[in-house]
């Protein structure tokens, strides 16, 4: 992706130290691990590390293509600004859904007293879709009075 | 005009992975905002660590009392923030994957694996970060252990990854070379630079930095999908020609969106760190003000299995020096001078409580067995079992005069859950330092 930008002399020793400061954070981490975590544990996050990375690149990338073909399609047929607020407002309550999903079902598995996950988290993700939902389409409302004033 | 439904189909995936958004420049923008949050998880994280397991020579400042309260307050609204800010920036980078060959040469190998390193280190280091949080625990490995030694995979990757992009970088830094100055563009050509990444490239903007044209089979997907009469030949009323528009549009919208998203999570949830966002606690693990005596807990005193011996009438706290050792009862505390002080409870997993503290000087106690100014000490919980019953306390928390064996918690008989019959407050500490149920201290 660098290939067509010259790279002067003191880029070259930054980038030199930079390749010479990960080498020893990417030593220092698998020492830490080696020295603190048995073989099983090392295996698992192995495991774990892997499984990032088929789940973002094989699951969640994919999945995230199909949905932006979808609203391209429905794109012919929306205002665009109106798209991308819709668009903007099922990203933001779908990582916040990403967040609590595990907390709703962390809870399930008896916490360690009254203090620990203290809310009704699926009541709450259910209103804040509701409150996300009224929020969005009162600002694309807002948008398209003031477009068709405009216009 | 009649386009056959698959080309139509493979127009609209190009289209969209080529959408205006992902782009040498966003990349850039996003990734320092990325860059940043790690830089700040790092370094609030290093000295969460410290804390707890100190190098001999280390010392920590016991002033502002709530530092660790911040520190690691921030430590995880940063690393909640991450999570938009590492979706985004893999949108932005999102159509490197489509790319084939996948792989070339060795150089291309070592960035492929230090890039796959980072994606994959950062992705579980944050989820294990939070459902540490939610105390979900499931994975088949240590937690501190692991994300400790994962940050410092993160970091490394992270420079050598910086290090690889570096031209990128700084040609894309500043908004007004963000399009490749040595190049003469209109604003037309500027604006399409924003757009493709593996898109067909026209060539004029081929020759702008970072831009590059897909190679290999999704080149040639790519480049039969553009032979696909489109826009240009659609009739005038329906063509999209307002490129410029419509890219800043989307770009726009997508910064948006990720500023949305980190402002909803950090709003949502930094209410269990800090007082003035309580309000607006809707999703955080923990509630400020709940609890016995309005103070949270983690380890209750059934779980420390100390709900007999803290409640038994012959409780005394042992204070030992050398040959030298005393014993106290709590009414005997209790007829000690006693001092009020307000000190957070601060715990490792992000929340905390301020409270107001009434006991017993440390420093005082630590004098009544001649220990010194300098003195350090271990101090030993009544609990049967767990990694904190035995800690260790630097001189500098010894010393510091707001340091208390406390009694009372907001004015009340400390709750056994809050560590009755006595329990340890320092400033600057974290919770699971603030030994509950104390069983003896010994000047080391
Ligand atoms: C790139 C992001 C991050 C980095 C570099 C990082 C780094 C660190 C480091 C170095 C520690 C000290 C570990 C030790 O005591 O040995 C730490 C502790 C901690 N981190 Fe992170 N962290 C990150 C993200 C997160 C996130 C997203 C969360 C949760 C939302 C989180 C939650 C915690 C917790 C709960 C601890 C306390 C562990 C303990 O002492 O028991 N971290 N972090």
């Amino acid at each position: 992706m660098s290939d067509n930008i010259p790279v002067s002399p003191t880029m070259a020793k930054v980038r030199l130290t930079l390749f010479g400061v990960g080498v020893v954070g990417l030593l220092l981490g698998a020492y830490f691990l080696v020295t603190k975590q048995n073989p099983m544990q090392i295996v698992g996050v192995a495991v774990w590390l892997l499984g990032a990375i088929i789940l973002h690149d094989a699951i969640l990338s994919p999945i995230v293509l199909g949905v932006s073909v979808l609203a391209r399609r429905a794109g012919r047929r929306v205002s665009r600004v109106v798209l991308v607020i819709i668009q903007g407002a099922v990203v933001v309550g779908a990582i916040l859904t990403l967040l609590v999903v595990p907390e709703i079902y962390a809870k399930t598995l008896t916490p360690a007293n009254d203090t620990v996950l203290p809310f009704d988290y699926a009541i709450r993700l259910g209103l804040m879709w509701l409150g996300l939902i009224i929020v969005t389409g009162a600002v694309c409302a807002l948008y398209l009075r003031r477009a068709a004033r405009r216009a | 005009m009649q386009t056959q439904p698959v080309r139509r189909l493979l127009l609209n995936l190009q289209k969209s992975v080529a959408a205006p958004t992902r782009n040498p420049r966003l990349a850039v923008v996003l990734g320092r905002f990325l860059a940043t949050a790690f830089l700040i998880c790092f370094a609030t994280g290093l000295y969460s660590h410290f804390l707890q397991d100190p190098l001999p020579w280390m010392h920590f400042p016991t002033s502002p009392a709530n530092l660790y309260q911040i520190t690691q307050g921030i430590h995880i609204t940063a690393g909640i923030a991450c999570f938009p800010l590492i979706f985004g920036k893999l949108y932005t980078v999102f159509p490197n994957l489509f790319q084939t060959p996948l792989i070339t040469g060795f150089k291309g190998l070592l960035e492929r694996a230090s890039i796959a390193l980072f994606v994959g280190a950062s992705l579980v280091e944050i989820v294990i970060g939070l459902l540490n949080t939610y105390q979900f625990y499931p994975w088949p490995f240590g937690f501190r252990e692991t994300h400790f030694a994962l940050s410092f995979v993160i970091i490394g990757s992270l420079a050598i990854h910086i290090g690889v992009k570096l031209p990128i970088i700084s040609k894309y830094w500043k908004k007004i070379d963000g399009y490749g100055p040595g190049i003469r563009q209109s604003a037309e050509e500027r604006e399409l630079v924003d757009a493709p990444l593996i898109d067909a490239v026209p060539p004029g903007i081929q020759r702008a930095p970072g831009v590059k044209q897909a190679a290999g089979l999704t080149g040639m997907l790519f480049r039969w999908i553009d032979d696909t009469p489109s826009v240009d030949e659609m009739p005038a009323d329906k063509r999209e020609t307002k490129v410029p528009h419509h890219s800043s549009l989307s770009r726009r919208g997508f910064l948006a969106t990720i500023g949305a998203g980190v402002g909803a999570v950090v709003l949502l949830t930094a209410g269990q760190s800090f007082a003035f966002l309580k309000p607006f606690n809707v999703f955080a693990p923990r509630e400020k003000g709940i609890g016995p005596q309005a103070v949270p807990i983690n380890r209750t005193a059934a779980a420390a299995q100390v709900t007999e011996t803290a409640m038994d009438a012959s409780w005394v706290l042992t204070v030992k020096n050398g040959s030298i050792a005393q014993t106290f009862s709590r009414a005997q505390l209790l007829a000690l001078p006693q001092t009020t002080v307000d000190l957070p409870i601060s715990c490792v997993e992000g929340w905390s409580q301020m409270a107001t503290w009434t006991g017993v000087r440390l420093q005082s106690l630590v004098k009544a067995v001649g220990g010194g100014s300098g003195a350090a000490l271990t101090l030993t919980s009544l609990e049967k079992e767990g990694g904190y019953r035995v800690t260790q306390m630097g001189s500098e928390y010894v010393s510091d005069p707001t340091t208390l064996v406390a009694l009372t918690l907001n004015g009340e008989t400390l709750d056994i859950d809050h560590g009755y019959p006595a329990r340890m407050i320092a400033p600057g500490r974290p919770g699971v330092l603030q030994t509950k149920w104390l069983s003896s201290l010994e000047v080391s």
